[in-house]
């Protein structure tokens, strides 16, 4: 048996980012993961991008590498949301559902894209996606449809709220 | 009559209100009716909103969920998006009884109780199950013979499978056969399980994803791409003209929603079904308005 050359070779798990993590909602599901790379085959981003794997983001959160996930190097938005990997996963393990668990703790310090900012912010201000304006009304009528139906701000807003503290995110 | 509470989502009734107006004329022909849902909000979306709170996310799906459940009927979706958001609620709900106690407290605070009483159903599988192919076939008055429409499933309607329970993911045959009722010929082509690619935020994967799909529709010589999401709509819509600049082809395709197609068939006219305002126009189905079938 050959002794390991250099305490370098050594990967230490950062056990405190998987602590954050699994305080997600099924961020802790990442542990079942045992590489076996059936994610991979039918993933579209992996297909069409050299940089992106989802069993090598896998074993990155079995690391606990944060610095690679949620770096300014992060691959985690290329992934599609195509949901192949959860199906194909024999370990239900849901790659996909970490990926997303991901993107929340990126979104909780702000970091995400500008696009999707936008678009998180139109649903926090108006309950819905795309903006109203009164030409979709306009738009509506010339197929006999009635204008769009009111959204009660109060409510959306607040089940945005933490209902108690130390609740999950 | 079969009464279902109607989720129109988003971008449906705000960007594509032809979808909207095609699906409320096209139901009542095969006895479906459908209960507008007062005071529904967006899903909310599976990419973004999904990728900023999860527990926020699941609190107002569940919230547009007690809506139905007040009215005391399942829910009927029309966006693929849609689905996959409100039916993964309903299974994390169910299946998580920490998460559903979390998501009930913050529904406290507005007087309501999720409990799981209403089912979700994306549309295409109401009308399979509710009407059936048979009688789809039998509301058809100027059957589309001759049409080659390609498909192009997405990938929320079936996948995950266990969760969305629509069609085997890996052979799957609904939008086939809805094509087929209405008379015209689907076309299964070589990328038919690839991704409309709009949730990635790197262009290039996106890009090329779309440019082989349209490729390997275009070898197939179809005349549609025939979907039933509109996020993959706008994607191979507008999308369609950045591939063509982008890789100097212009393939040409224009994409159809389903139910607009169905309308079609049932005997409303061309242009009342709003194709006049899509990027790529579908003319070639203008030949079918005046191809009415012989009265019995
Ligand atoms: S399929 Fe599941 S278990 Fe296999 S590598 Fe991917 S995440 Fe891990
Ligand atoms: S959901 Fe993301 S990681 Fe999973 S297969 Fe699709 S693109 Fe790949």
């Amino acid at each position: 048996m050959t002794k390991r050359q250099n305490e370098d070779d050594i990967v230490r798990v950062d056990f405190g980012f998987k602590r954050l993590l699994a305080e997600t909602v099924e961020g802790d599901l990442a542990n079942f993961c045992y590489q076996c790379g059936a994610c991979v085959g039918d993933c579209p981003a992996a297909t069409y991008s050299e940089e992106f794997n989802p069993r090598e983001i896998m074993l990155k959160v079995l690391y606990g590498l944060e610095d690679e996930l949620l770096g300014p190097d992060s691959v985690i938005w290329e992934c599609t949301n195509c949901y192949a990997c959860h199906e194909r996963c024999p370990q239900q393990v849901k790659p996909v559902e970490i990926v997303i668990s991901l993107k929340n703790m990126l979104a909780a310090r702000g970091d995400a894209p500008d696009v999707v900012n936008r678009v998180i912010h139109t649903f926090e201000t108006t309950g819905r996606t795309v903006p109203y304006s009164p030409a979709i009304d306009k738009q509506r009528a010339k197929f006999g449809l009635p204008p769009m139906g009111e959204v009660p701000m109060d409510e959306i807003q607040a089940l945005l709220e933490p209902a108690t503290e130390g609740e999950a995110t | 009559m079969k009464r279902f509470a109607f989720f129109p989502g988003c971008l449906i009734p705000a960007r594509h209100p032809a979808m909207e107006f095609a699906i409320r004329e096209t139901l009542p022909k095969l006895d479906i009716e459908l209960v507008d849902l007062e005071g529904a909000s967006c899903c909310p979306d599976p990419i973004y909103f999904k990728s900023k709170d999860k527990l926020s996310w699941l609190a107002v799906a569940a919230r547009n969920l007690c809506l139905a459940e007040e009215l005391g009927v399942d829910l009927v979706t029309n966006c693929s998006g849609c689905t996959a958001t409100l039916s993964e609620t309903y299974h994390m709900l169910h299946d998580d009884p920490d998460v559903k106690d979390q998501v009930n407290q913050r529904l406290a605070k507005i007087g309501k109780t999720y409990k799981g009483t209403s089912k979700i159903r994306h549309i295409a599988t109401v009308v399979r199950d509710e009407a059936g192919y048979e009688k789809i076939r039998n509301s058809v008055t100027h059957p589309l013979v001759g049409l080659k429409v390609a498909i192009h499933y997405g990938c929320h309607l079936l996948k995950p499978s266990k969760i969305m329970n629509v069609d085997n993911p890996d052979d799957p045959s609904v939008l086939e056969n809805l094509i087929r009722a209405l008379g015209a010929e689907p076309v299964r082509h070589r990328n038919w399980y690839l991704c409309c690619g709009k949730a990635c935020q790197n262009e290039d994967i996106p890009n090329n994803m779309m440019h082989d799909l349209l490729g390997s529709v275009h070898d197939e010589q179809a005349d549609v791409l025939g979907m039933i999401c509109p996020t993959c709509f706008g994607q191979f819509d507008h999308g369609q003209m950045k591939i063509a600049k982008l890789f100097e082809e212009d393939f040409h395709t224009p994409p159809v929603y389903y139910f607009q197609l169905l309308a079609l068939a049932q005997g409303v006219p061309y242009d009342q079904l709003g194709f006049q305002k899509q990027r790529f126009k579908p003319t070639v189905l203008q030949q079918f308005e005046e191809a009415a079938a012989p009265p019995a």
